[in-house]
């Protein structure tokens, strides 16, 4: 693909990223904040998949959107308070502050090309992600453990 | 362009956790900044491929076992303190 067209496609992207994250923060409803926390991941994967990164875009999607994301909605949904913002504006100031500098003299130059998907690591390294599943299912059981022991 | 856009969503999320006024709100706050993490492991593709998949591979798993924590401390404060707002957590920080 042209190069000019991924970068262009990648600031769309950026901007959709960033508009749905700022969603996430100003929307009062906690359903709709996990539904566009959801989009800000479906972004995330698209920006990858157009560096034709495909093993991570399959990863962030099934495990960020489809796993974590469903996850959080369902929570969401169970515990939908419609609260009143408490923004600091002391804090807003300084992020905007920072934000600001940031975007004024961030090097806009800077390009690179993705060399490789790098694919060869699940295989070269099985033993360390079968490591990783085997520590996620302890910390599964666990927590399975003590929300067990709470109820009692 | 991927750097700056992953520091203004971390920023978007330190601001959207700094706000929270639920644990809802600060477990999608916490997910938002796994986000900018992501985006901010690109550039690492161009130089060590296979590295930034092995942290990109921890980094999900790391955001897997936060997921899983998180959602049983909210089912733990709803089920001991009858609700999941911040105010509620009496310990770890600011007691009244």
């Amino acid at each position: 693909m042209d190069l000019n067209f991924i970068t262009n496609f990648i600031t769309i992207l950026g901007t959709l990223t960033l508009a749905t994250a700022l969603g996430a923060l100003l929307t009062r409803d906690n359903f709709y904040s996990a539904l566009y926390m959801s989009l800000t991941m479906l972004f995330v994967a698209g920006i990858y998949a157009l560096y034709n990164l495909q093993p991570s875009v399959v990863l962030i999607t099934l495990v960020f959107v489809g796993a974590v994301g469903v996850i959080t909605i369902a929570i969401a949904a169970t515990y939908r308070a419609q609260s009143s913002r408490k923004i600091s504006l002391a804090w807003a100031l300084v992020i905007a502050i920072v934000s600001a500098t940031l975007i004024l003299h961030f090097p806009s130059a800077v390009s690179f090309n993705v060399l490789s998907n790098g694919i060869s690591f699940l295989s070269n390294y099985l033993l360390a992600v079968l490591f990783l599943l085997a520590t996620m299912v302890l910390v599964m059981l666990s927590t399975i453990k003590i929300i067990k022991e709470v109820g009692r | 362009m991927e750097l700056l856009i992953a520091l203004l969503i971390t920023f978007v999320a330190f601001l959207m956790a700094l706000s929270a006024k639920d644990t809802v709100r600060l477990l999608i706050s916490l997910e938002l900044m796994f986000a900018g993490v992501f985006l901010a492991i690109i550039p690492l593709f161009a130089k060590i491929p296979d590295t930034a998949f092995a942290i990109l591979v921890v980094a999900i798993f790391t955001s897997g076992a936060e997921l899983l924590i998180l959602i049983s401390a909210i089912v733990i404060l709803d089920k001991l303190k009858r609700g999941v707002e911040i105010q509620k957590i009496s310990t770890g920080g600011d007691t009244e």
